[in-house]
């Protein structure tokens, strides 16, 4: 059946190869048949490569071991589920989901905008390009179908994979990634058919907020990972690998705004273009960075041979995007201008500023080693101060902002009216501000800041959405009306919610370590925690040595956690347990990890408390519900942009 | 506004972005130089070494003595070993063979590594297939 | 293993036949140009996206007026203009053939 995969990949191969050579012959010649030929190669090639995939899936469902990727990545013992994951646990395996995730992306964008044959004769060989470095990598430099003979068992999956994340955050991110090749690939072709019209910002902006939405949920899920499973004791620790989702997700969310801008005022439009690039080339980058080994991460993939392949790839994407963007400059020149600095665009503007600037301090961060190593032989890196001070330096501006654009106008805001609407929100912040101080939470300024920043958010989300219900008569009326921006808005609290949970949990956190014996308590943060006894376990595939220890307010008694470490035989390995006491008072965590178990019977027993910690969380559910929104289908707007673009006459022509 | 302001302001917003960036890393810097075993002798200075770890690791993270182990390149033929003193959070990971990084300084030939600063890469998952003892 | 060759096979075949589908279905047609648009076209496109903006640049100013964010006067201030804007696209749009030779006046 190996043989019936490299046949597929191959088929794919060669029909990304047409769809990119011939679908570019026939948009340059305006050869129609010959467009639609490449058209119908790249929707050939998600058939071809979901064969590929179910024979992968296959598989690994059925443990054949003299597949090489099978045995390297399952064993027998393996639960099912996560030898199917082991579908993206190798290198091999995650570029072939690439592979899949993009030629169906492509297949159904392409498809749901056919009746743009110019558009779309451009699109189709930008894609099967893209497409094009992934299946020839998959064909000739790193094939799942390799074949060996076959081991009595594998070598299974390490253990700090095997739980029901490996199966959401891999596919979640890639599902992002990928999905911001489409935007890329839609605009790139408006440059090359020369269009200066929004078509393909109209065509691409449900994919960008889908794939921007992936991408976010996928860190999330990755952050909740590496906290209650890795238990190191925090969900982000700007390694490479993690920022190298973060950058891409900071990009689109410039563009995701400023695309607002190129809509309603016709500015931006060499910008947008340059956004769109840029989320692209980082997401590739971010494949590059997460795959290659090439910077070090504790999230070690390998030390792989694809690298020098990748970079070539990236270097040649930036060229040309760049290349092309330069020479259709003349094209893109906006007539209208910035009118005031006191205007939405304005603020749109310098959110953008911030962002990208966010962005790229942190891929400087991210290459920081590679550089001095290349310009004078020593490795310098640079750590969590680094990437603190610009989150915050650009975090915190950019907080405050997310409250002043909406009580902005577009076009120009008199100062007086500013200030009139401004005042609440502005009161709110103080007073918070105040409060907090008065509580003593003045100790970090980042902290404090953020916190009096979120009220003044809170109040001008809140006022939109109360202005709004009283203009328009009802709340439903007034999100069906303009499902974008009232989502909108709600994605903004999510992450108001977000900044105050990670403001709570970083600024406000208590950390303390020691060693008790049985009967021994310690205190923190007005918590008691007293170490009661050890146990030994064994389950299924780990034996757990684990510690019974109680958790107290003063004298009420709040939970009984136990942490542990456990032994993994299969794998010889061992894995921490952490047990987490979530408080419904400070919405915050009491986090203990049994750091060290002494044959003298000592538990060296490490806790933090984290307030408000569990805010985070539940940011990723109010940011997937105000996705939801933003994404929802508006059949009004639908009809009028199916008006615009293909208005009546032109469905005549053949 | 006859003549708009805005691409003065966009170029002193920009300067202003690098200027805070430009100054930050001048003045506090903040990197650490990342030293490999081969590499580290003679440095007086606060550093991170990158190694493997080698032989048995002795002693306990938690106990005044700490724990002491070897580390050598991670690349590389080099000979060089460092013998490291470490108190702290020992992640479970660390064993021997694992990829491993810690700062700290170097004094009197050892490597006295700062507090709860070690971190063990999860271990490779391609490394071609070793004999399994299990 | 015959069975995978011959999935392949089969494969392939499919494939071909899809990709040359287009040729397939229209051997000799009357014409094989893909549609491009021509000036007037995008000229047209420009126009009605520019006409979008006006109107909708009025509807929300008046919503914003509504909710508060725009005061009395800047609203009075600021309708005019745009109303005015949005008769010029809707002008540039009704008479095509006149719209054809009118450039429209570039927007402030």
């Amino acid at each position: 059946m190996a043989a019936l995969g490299r046949v597929a990949l191959l088929l794919s191969f060669g029909l990304v190869s047409y769809a990119l050579v011939a679908g570019s012959y026939a948009a340059y010649a305006r050869r129609r048949r010959l467009s639609l030929s490449a058209q119908n190669a790249l929707l050939a090639a998600f058939g071809t490569t979901l064969v590929a995939a179910a024979v992968l899936l296959a598989a690994l469902a059925r443990r054949d071991f003299s597949f090489v990727y099978v045995a390297q990545h399952t064993s027998r013992s393996l639960p099912l589920g996560y030898a199917l994951s082991a579908f993206w646990g190798g290198q091999e395996g995650s570029l072939l989901l690439w592979l899949l995730i993009l030629s169906g992306y492509a297949a159904l964008a392409v498809w749901l905008n056919r009746r743009s044959r110019e558009l779309i004769a451009w699109v189709v060989p930008v894609l099967g390009g893209v497409a094009f470095f992934f299946a020839f990598m998959l064909c000739f430099v790193s094939s799942p179908f390799d074949k060996a003979v076959a081991p009595g068992d594998g070598a299974g999956m390490v253990a700090s994979l095997q739980n029901p994340y490996m199966l959401a955050h891999p596919p979640m991110l890639y599902l992002g990634y990928v999905g911001l090749t489409i935007p890329f690939a839609f605009g790139i072709g408006a440059l090359l058919a020369r269009r200066t019209d929004e078509r393909w910002i109209v065509a691409t902006r449900r994919w960008t907020l889908a794939a921007w939405t992936f991408l976010g949920v996928g860190q999330l899920l990755g952050a909740h990972w590496a906290y209650v499973e890795i238990g190191w004791g925090g969900y982000y620790a700007w390694d490479p690998v993690e920022n190298a989702a973060l950058m891409p997700w900071l990009a689109a969310t410039a563009f995701l705004h400023s695309v607002m801008i190129q809509e309603k005022r016709g500015m931006l439009k060499v910008w947008n273009m340059v956004l769109v690039a840029l989320a692209f080339n980082l997401s590739i980058l971010g494949t590059f960075l997460t795959r290659s080994g090439v910077v070090n991460s504790i999230h070690s993939f390998s030390q792989s041979s694809i690298g020098g392949w990748f970079l070539g790839f990236i270097v040649i994407c930036v060229v040309f995007s760049v290349g092309l963007i330069y020479l259709r400059l003349p094209l893109l020149r906006a007539r209208t201008k910035l009118e005031s600095l006191v205007s939405r665009e304005a603020t749109f503007l310098y959110n953008n500023l911030l962002l990208v600037a966010l962005a790229l301090t942190i891929l400087w961060g991210v290459m920081f080693p590679l550089l001095t190593q290349a310009v004078n032989g020593e490795t310098r890196s640079v750590s969590k101060p680094y990437y603190n001070f610009f989150l915050h330096s650009f975090g915190l501006p950019l907080l405050l902002l997310m409250g002043i654009g909406p009580l902005v106008a577009w076009r120009r805001a008199s100062l007086r009216a500013l200030g009139k609407t401004f005042v609440i929100p502005a009161v709110a912040a103080l007073v918070t501000g105040i409060a907090l101080i008065a509580v003593g939470l003045g100790s970090s300024t980042p902290g404090l800041l953020t916190y009096s920043f979120s009220a003044f958010v809170l109040a001008s989300i809140v006022f939109e959405f109360v202005r709004g219900t009283r203009a328009t008569g009802s709340l439903r009326r007034l999100v069906a009306k303009n499902r974008r921006r009232y989502g909108g808005y709600v994605v903004h609290a999510s992450v108001l919610l977000l900044a105050i949970g990670i403001a709570g949990s970083s600024a406000y956190q208590t950390i303390r370590e020691r060693g008790l014996k049985p009967g021994q308590s310690m205190e923190i943060a007005g918590y008691t925690l007293t170490y009661r006894s050890l146990e030994n376990t064994q389950q299924s595939n780990a034996q757990t040595t684990s510690a019974t220890v109680d958790v107290y307010r003063g004298r009420s008694h709040l939970s009984t956690l136990h942490p542990g470490k456990s032994f993994f035989p299969v794998e010889d390995d061992f894995g921490n347990d952490v047990a987490i006491y979530h408080d419904p008072r400070n919405l915050g965590d009491v986090f203990t990890i049994a750091d060290q178990f002494d044959k003298n019977g000592t538990l060296f027993l490490k806790v933090l408390v984290k307030p408000l910690v569990n805010l985070v969380w539940a940011a990723g559910f109010l940011f997937v519900f105000g996705s939801l929104v933003a994404l929802w289908p508006d059949a009004v707007e639908q009809r009028r942009l199916a008006e615009r673009y293909e208005p009546g006459t032109a469905a005549v022509r053949i | 506004m006859k003549r708009s302001p805005a691409r003065l302001v966009i170029a002193l917003s920009v300067a202003a972005v690098l200027a805070v960036f430009i100054l930050y890393t001048a003045i506090a810097g903040n990197a650490t130089t990342q030293l490999s075993p081969s590499t580290l002798a003679g440095t007086t200075r606060h550093v991170a070494v990158v190694g493997i770890v080698v032989g048995k690791p002795t002693g306990d993270a938690h106990s005044a003595g700490g724990l002491r182990f070897r580390l050598k390149d991670d690349s590389g033929t080099s000979a060089a070993r460092v013998l490291v003193v470490y108190h702290g959070t020992v992640p479970p990971l660390f064993r021997t063979g694992r990829h491993v990084v810690l700062s700290g300084r170097l004094r009197n030939g050892v490597f006295v590594g700062d507090n709860s600063s070690l971190v063990t890469k999860c271990p490779s998952k391609y490394t071609p297939a070793k004999s399994k003892k299990t | 293993m015959a069975l995978a060759l011959a999935l392949g096979s089969l494969l392939a075949v499919l494939v071909v036949v899809f990709v040359a589908r287009p040729f397939l279905r229209e051997p000799a047609p009357a014409s094989d140009l893909l549609d491009e648009r021509g000036e007037l076209e995008r000229r047209h496109l420009e126009l009605v996206e520019e006409r979008d903006r006006a109107l909708g640049a009025l509807k929300e100013l008046e919503f914003d007026h509504r909710t508060g964010k725009v005061s009395d006067g800047d609203y009075h201030e600021l309708v005019g203009p745009l109303r005015r804007r949005a008769a010029e696209t809707l002008r540039a749009l009704e008479p095509r053939a006149e719209a054809r030779h009118e450039p429209i006046s570039s927007s402030r």
